[in-house]
């Protein structure tokens, strides 16, 4: 929280503050209680009797505005109001916060503590927990995977799939989240031109049918793609270079999206959540979205 | 003299009704805002803060100009729910830079004060085009025309860095000469893309 006012501050707050409340006080005891000045002569009179200050303001009005000056001072007692002036209750905002915080951990701190330490296999068996994993996925990873975690071709990549691009065991789906995750197709065009492009295009389809033996695109394979996805195209999660034997493309499965991957290369990024989410909320997130088999 | 008196003399007399209305009004100026406004620690920019690039500042006028601040706030409050939900609450030293702020107060989207880092460009630009294509039940307006247009309009940007150098913010010559090149073959959405991804993020770009 920001500091409180100086001292030369604090005195100017409440100097003009109390001498506010002061002048209000005179104020409308003057008008209701002191004698009326108002004279004949220089008050002009209408309708024989009609005259400034013939007839005071209600008295309700009086108990309004005094009720309010008696709750102005008591809160000025009672709070920080006055520049530095903590108040007689000792009530800050910082003070609030921190009250909360200790408050919502002595509620949930040791079952949050449990579920971090838990075993990715039981917590995946907890309803309850993977109702709040569910919670958390929504809030955090719904609107680039959708909510039903299917993806959205070609941007973002299906969490329901086999495919896992860096791997779909606990520890590299803990990673992807904690720390994100920025996978560098870099594009071939320059190096293969457009007929290069478009055999490794038909080669990586190939691939795909377990039809590669023979093709011409096998050299150029390996010289330029096997050193990420393997002679076999099998991928490699280390890498983030996906499987592309699978039939599975991460940016599409039509001949122009997996050319244009290999023409101009790719760019994926997930960010980094390990700062915004605690180590409960990762945990529940690894035993939603872990496959069962830890495949 | 009593209440009844001195309003005559007010009424009477037309300089001083002036200058009492004036005074009468300044009182809650004076208690509120000028304490606030000489105090070093509200207007110091934070270590981490530092005055928008180009780009971000394209993008922080073209916020504006599509009223974003309508129905997105941008101050975390220190609330526990709201640090659960959007990170670390906002500091005063944070918006050192900006002139004017866009805290705002109507939230009928989130609040964007920590949404830097959150989501990926590529995801922005989706979203901005077109907010139903990647959120099926977004109420967010679509802003397609930020595609379309070239965020460098003439020398705008410089003086718009200019103006804010006059008030204090520490940009170099060299900057604002290099500025239009920075958004040189950007549209409006990169320049709004990189605004919002520099939001609540330090200079070292960790979110704080």
């Amino acid at each position: 929280m920001a500091e409180l006012p100086s001292d030369f501050w604090t005195g100017w707050i409440a100097t003009i503050t109390v001498a506010s409340l002061a002048g209000l006080g005179w104020l409308i005891y003057s008008v209701y209680f002191a004698a009326d000045t108002h004279t004949e002569q220089d008050s002009p009179v209408w309708d024989g009797e009609l005259r400034e200050g013939a007839h005071p303001a209600p008295l309700w009005w009086f108990w309004l505005i005094f009720v309010s000056l008696v709750i102005s001072v008591l809160y000025l007692m009672l709070y920080p109001g006055l520049g530095s002036h903590a108040g007689a209750l000792r009530w800050s905002q910082g003070g609030e916060l921190e009250s909360s915080i200790a408050d919502f951990e002595s509620e949930f701190g040791v079952a949050r503590r449990l579920a971090a330490e838990a075993d990715i296999q039981e917590l995946s068996q907890d309803h309850a927990l993977m109702a709040s994993a569910q919670r958390v996925y929504d809030r955090n990873c719904a609107v680039c995977h959708g909510y039903d975690a299917k993806g959205l071709t070609p941007y973002f990549p299906d969490l329901t799939d086999d495919a896992w691009q860096w791997g779909g065991g606990a520890e590299q789906i803990e990673q992807s989240i904690r720390d994100g995750r920025h996978a560098v197709m870099v594009g071939w065009l320059q190096v293969l031109g457009e007929d290069g492009v478009d055999q490794l295009t038909d080669y990586t389809l190939a691939l795909s049918r377990g039809a590669a033996e023979n093709h011409a695109g096998q050299t150029a394979w390996m010289q330029f793609c096997a050193a990420c996805h393997g002679p076999d195209g099998a991928g490699n999660p280390l890498l983030g270079a996906p499987n592309l034997a699978d039939g599975v493309y991460l940016y599409g499965d039509d001949i122009d999206a997996i050319r244009h991957s290999i023409a101009m290369g790719r760019n994926g990024q997930m960010p980094a959540f390990g700062e915004r989410l605690d180590d409960t909320q990762i945990r529940l997130l690894v035993a939603l979205l872990t496959p069962p088999t830890g495949r | 003299m009593n209440a009844v008196g001195l309003h005559r003399k007010l009424e009477e007399n037309a300089g001083l009704l002036i200058f009492g209305i004036l005074f009468v009004s300044a009182i809650g100026g004076l208690v509120q805002v000028l304490p606030s406004v000489m105090q070093e620690s509200l207007v110091a920019p934070e270590a981490g803060a530092r005055p928008y690039g180009p780009a971000e500042l394209a993008g922080r006028d073209i916020y504006i100009r599509e009223g974003c601040g309508t129905c997105h706030s941008q101050q975390v409050r220190p609330l526990l729910a709201e640090i659960k939900r959007y990170g670390p609450y906002s500091r005063a030293g944070e918006s050192a830079y900006d002139r004017p702020f866009l805290w705002g107060s109507k939230r009928t989207g989130p609040d964007l004060h920590r949404v830097g880092g959150r989501y990926t460009d590529l995801w922005h630009r989706l979203h901005l085009l077109d907010p139903r294509s990647v959120v099926p039940n977004s109420i967010m307006p679509a802003y397609p025309w930020l595609g379309e247009r070239p965020a460098n309009v003439g020398d705008t940007i410089q003086r718009k860095m200019r103006a804010l150098r006059m008030v204090g913010h520490p940009y170099t010559e060299a900057q604002i000469e290099g500025a239009p090149q920075a958004l040189e073959g950007m549209m409006e959405v990169d320049a709004l893309v990189a605004y919002l991804q520099g939001l609540g993020v330090s200079s070292d770009g960790a979110a704080p």
